[in-house]
Formats: C-alpha cells, structure tokens, sequence
C-alpha cells in the first residue's frame, strides 16, 4: 500500500469524489474496524457503525488533512477518537463489556489452561486480558505497525508515554502469563 | 547516581524500544542505539524472541477479528450526501471523472494517473477472472461451491498493480486457487491446498502470503 496512493485518494476526496474514498475505504476499512472492535470488546455491529462514522469524517475533513502525518495514520488517529467516545458513552450508559468479558473469561484455573491451548493460544487469551489502554498500545505497534511517533499522534499523548505504555503493557502480559503458567523470563 | 543505576537505567531504556526494533519502525538514531546494545550485551537478543511471539499472537488475534459485512461500503456511500456540505457534488462517479478529465486536459498527469488506474484494475478483474472460471474447473469444487480435500480457505486482496500473470505465479508456487471473486472491498477467495492444517500452520502461511506485497495488499482469514 502506498503512502503517495492514500495521499492522491484523499486529495480527490477533498473534492468530492466519491470514487476516491471507497479507494480510501477499501484499502483501510479492515484495518480501522478490527482496530475499532478490539477497543469496543469484540461488539462487531457497533465496530462496523463506528467505522463507517470514521469515513464520513474522513469525508467531511479530508480538506483539513495537513500532510504533516500518514494518511493511515491520520484515519487511525480518527478511529481512535470515535473508539473512545464511544466507550465513554457506554460507561455513561453503565454497560461496561471489558468487565463482563473478564468476568466470562476467568474459568479455567491455570493448568486447565495450559492443557486446553497451547502457548500460542495462551499469549492470545493473555493479550486478550491486557487493559483498553494496553490493547491499544499493542495492536497499534505489533498489527499496525506503527512508529513511535505514529502511536503518539493517534493516541494523542507524548512519545516517551508511548514507549512507556508499551513497556508496562508487555510486563502486565508477562504478569497475565506467569498467572496463567508461562513464566517466560522477563521482566 | 551508580553505576549500575545508569547500567539499569539503560537496559530499561533499550527494552522500552525492542518492540519497534523487531517491527523495524525505529528512526535510525534509536535503531544503531539498540543494535550496539545488542553487540554489547548479547543475553538480551532473547527478548526479541518474546517480541517477536508477542507480535505474531497479535497479529493472529487481530485476523481472527474478521472484516466489515460486505454492505459496509453501500452503507457508506448512501449516507454521504447528508454528511457533506452541498457545494461538493461534481465528479462522483467514475465516468464523470473520466468525463471531467477531457473537458479539463489541463490538469494533467494526475488525471492520466487516475485515468490508467481505473484500467488497471479493471484489466486485472478481467484477468483474474479468467483464472476464477478456469479453476472452477478443477477438482477442488463441489457442486455446491464448497471446497474439498486437504486445503484451507484465505481472502486476499491483491497489489492494484500485481499483472494476471504475477498473481498466477504466485498461487502456483502456494499451490492454490481462486474459487470466488471479486467480491467488496476487491477481495478473492482463494484456496490453499495444505496438509498441516493447523492453526498455527494457517496463520504462518497467510503471512507467508502477506509478505508478498509485490502481488499481494492483505491477506485475512477465510471460512471453510
């Protein structure tokens, strides 16, 4: 995927042409609705609706892009702002999935774990468990690949609290591990 | 401060940048900074192994996620006109584009750009749909449209500018076929043919495929 491509897409969506932004949505539609759906605890209709609000803001504002950034990186930056205020919504609303999800999720005792799943299966349920904020920091520098600086403009925070979430986002991971029977040597 | 404080101190440092280090996103000022740790200090080349399995995990849990239903972009487009300010109406559709493009020749090679692109991609539908239909075919297809035999299931979208003959290539040297396409969004069905089915296997050879950005744009996980 090229950078100057979404460059030229969002340029022709600026001027309405809608043309350019099913380009813009087809090339990164996917990425915004599993990055939308691991912030909003796995709801899909709700992950899909917040995608399609991501893309009429990338259609109401792609004039106002400035080019200081990526273009994935300015619509992840979006995602990430509709993600949250989404999620505000619903703990005003008093409904708070992450919670139930944990709560679904403490069943097996650790060596239940380790005999139904292998490591693989155990660090996926383990990333599974790491907090909104950590899950975030995660999938954006493992699964989106995202430069430090990246992360820092879609987060909105400085990059040393990137550097510093990821870190203690891997530690809480070794601590779920450890919990779960992997004690994989670090910290 | 000790000497073994400043020694601690730039440990954490260093594994604070492992995780871009092993995705190669670090600037080049972080990047010799950590591989001259590394030199120095070999024991922590063992951290990368966990970054590394900590990034193959994610990346498999974020596949599993699926994608968009394949109305998502219909959805989109129908409620855009009451998302935009009225004045953005011209060149919707692509034979506007086409059309606004001869009637303002000036603007230049942006628009052939835009103009050969559109062509590209439709000579590539074309193309792949002639492997589509020959590969129905084969052996793989049951009469229902579900596949048979020791295969699995990928969707793919390939690169804009990947040539039929690239993309045929490839799925001879991954021994697979296209059995549906296109479908939103550009993406084909296409079937691996595998005899480790595991999920581990699976996940490694969709990788194996993602890698191939000559060919190949994403690769997300098919339903068998």
């Amino acid at each position: 995927m090229s950078k100057d491509d979404d460059a030229e897409l969002l340029r022709r969506t600026a001027v309405g042409d809608e043309t350019a932004l099913r380009g813009l949505f087809a090339r990164h539609q996917t990425r915004v609705f599993r990055f939308v759906l691991r912030r909003l605890a796995g709801n899909a209709a709700v992950a899909e609706e917040v995608t399609n609000e991501v893309f009429l803001e990338v259609w109401r504002n792609a004039g106002k892009f400035a080019g200081a950034s990526a273009v994935a990186t300015w619509i992840l930056s979006i995602a990430h702002h509709r993600a949250v205020s989404r999620l505000r919504k619903r703990r005003e609303e008093s409904w708070d999935e992450d919670a139930a999800a944990a709560l679904q999720d403490a069943g097996d005792n650790p060596e239940v774990a380790v005999q139904k799943a292998d490591k693989g299966a155990i660090l996926r349920r383990c990333l599974d468990k790491l907090s909104a904020e950590h899950k975030a920091i995660v999938d954006l520098v493992y699964y989106h690949e995202l430069s430090i600086s990246e992360a820092s403009e879609v987060l909105q925070i400085p990059e040393n609290t990137v550097k510093t979430r990821m870190f203690y986002a891997r530690k809480r991971l070794s601590d779920l591990l450890k919990a779960a029977g992997v004690d994989r040597g670090w910290p | 401060m000790s000497e073994q404080t400043a020694e601690e101190m730039e440990r954490e440092e260093i594994e604070m940048l492992l995780p871009w280090y092993a995705t190669g996103r670090l600037d080049r000022v972080d990047m010799a900074k950590v591989e001259s740790y590394l030199d120095r200090h070999p024991q922590l080349r063992s951290q990368l192994d966990l970054v590394r399995a900590e990034q193959e995990q994610t990346v498999a849990s974020n596949e599993a996620l699926g994608a968009p239903s394949a109305g998502a972009i219909d959805r989109l487009m129908a409620s855009l006109p009451a998302a935009r300010p009225g004045r953005w109406r011209a060149g919707t559709r692509l034979f506007a584009a086409v059309a606004d493009f001869f009637a303002t020749p000036t603007a230049g090679a942006v628009r052939w750009a835009a103009v050969a692109a559109a062509a590209l991609v439709a000579v590539q539908a074309a193309a792949i749909a002639t492997l589509l239909v020959s590969d129905r075919g084969g052996t793989y297809q049951t009469a229902s449209g579900q596949q048979t035999g020791d295969g699995v299931s990928a969707l793919i979208i390939f690169a804009d500018d990947a040539t039929a003959e690239a993309i045929s290539r490839l799925l001879a040297e991954f021994d697979a076929n296209i059995v549906d396409g296109p479908k939103p969004g550009g993406l084909y069905k296409i079937r691996l043919r595998m005899e480790d089915r595991s999920q581990a296997a699976q996940v490694a050879l969709r990788r194996r495929l993602a890698e191939r950005r000559d060919v190949v744009r994403a690769v997300l996980s098919g339903r068998d």
